[in-house]
C-alpha cells in the first residue's frame, strides 16, 4: 500500500566513459598506472630472489621496446597523477589560514606541485650524480 | 553505548591511509623512479650499464634502508591502485563487492606479504 517508489535518475550504461565523468575515470585509472609500476618493481624483486640468470632475463625485458613504451606510458600517466593529486589536495586537507586570510586552493596546488617536481628532480640528479 | 559505537567502527580509514601514502609517495617521486629504472638505466642514458646489474640490485635489496624503500614503494603503490580501482569498479557496478575487494585489496595484501617474504629471503 505504502510501497516506496523513490525516483531514480536514469544513468547511461557507460556513464563513466562520457563527460563529465570521464575526467574522474581517467584520474582514477592513473592510480592503476601507479600500481602497474609497482608490479614492474615487484617482478624485478621476484627475479632478483631467484638468482642472476632470472634477473638478467628481467633486465632483458626492461631493455625491450615493449618495456620502454610501457614506461613512457606509465610516465605520462603518473605525471597526470601528480597534477590531479595536488588538484584534490586542498579539498582533502584543513584550511590554511595565513594572516587571517585563507590561502586559496590554487596556491596550495601550485606550491605542492612545484614541491613534487623538486622532489623528483632532486632524486633524479642525486641518482645521476651517485652513479656517474 | 560506547561498545555499540565501537562495533560500528569502519576499517576503511586504514585503506584510505595506505591509499593516501601511496598517492603522495608516487606523486613526489614516481616520475623520477619511472624515468630512472624504466627509461634511463635500461637505455644506458646518463647511467652506467652496471647501474641495474644483479650485484647492484642485490646490494640495494640487502641493505636495510633499501629493503624499507622497496617494501614501501611496491606495497603502497599497489594499495593506492587498489583503492582507486575498487571504488571505480564499485561505482561501475562491475561485480559483487566481495569479488571486487579480493581483486583489488586482496591483491595488494598478497603483494605486500610476498614482498616482505622476498626481502627476508634475499637476506641482509
Amino acid at each position: 500500500m505504502s510501497e516506496r517508489r523513490p525516483y531514480r535518475r536514469p544513468m547511461q550504461p557507460h556513464w563513466w566513459a562520457n563527460p563529465p565523468y570521464r575526467a574522474y575515470t581517467l584520474r582514477e585509472l592513473s592510480g592503476v598506472a601507479v600500481a602497474i609500476y609497482g608490479a614492474v618493481l615487484f617482478a624485478g624483486l621476484i627475479s632478483l630472489a631467484r638468482g642472476p640468470e632470472s634477473f638478467d632475463a628481467y633486465l632483458g625485458f626492461l631493455r625491450s621496446p615493449l618495456s620502454l613504451l610501457l614506461h613512457l606510458l606509465l610516465l605520462a600517466a603518473v605525471l597526470f597523477h601528480v597534477v590531479t593529486w595536488f588538484q584534490t589536495l586542498p579539498k582533502t586537507m584543513p584550511k590554511v589560514i595565513v594572516d587571517g586570510k585563507q590561502v586559496p586552493p590554487q596556491t596550495i596546488t601550485q606550491i605542492a606541485t612545484l614541491a613534487a617536481g623538486a622532489c623528483s628532480l632532486i632524486l633524479l640528479l642525486f641518482t645521476l650524480w651517485v652513479a656517474r | 553505548m560506547s561498545e555499540a559505537v565501537q562495533e560500528k567502527r569502519s576499517i576503511s580509514p586504514i585503506f584510505w591511509l595506505l591509499f593516501g601514502a601511496g598517492g603522495m609517495v608516487s606523486a613526489l617521486f614516481g616520475p623520477a623512479l619511472i624515468l630512472i629504472t624504466g627509461l634511463l638505466a635500461p637505455t644506458g642514458t646518463g647511467l652506467p650499464e652496471s647501474f641495474e646489474s644483479y650485484g647492484h640490485a642485490l646490494a640495494f635489496a640487502q641493505n636495510p634502508l633499501g629493503k624499507l624503500i622497496l617494501l614501501a614503494v611496491i606495497s603502497l603503490f599497489f594499495w593506492h591502485g587498489a583503492e582507486r580501482l575498487f571504488l571505480t569498479l564499485k561505482d561501475m557496478k562491475a561485480g559483487p563487492l566481495l569479488v571486487l575487494k579480493l581483486g583489488t585489496y586482496g591483491v595488494a595484501a598478497l603483494v605486500t606479504l610476498a614482498t616482505f617474504a622476498l626481502l627476508l629471503s634475499i637476506g641482509f
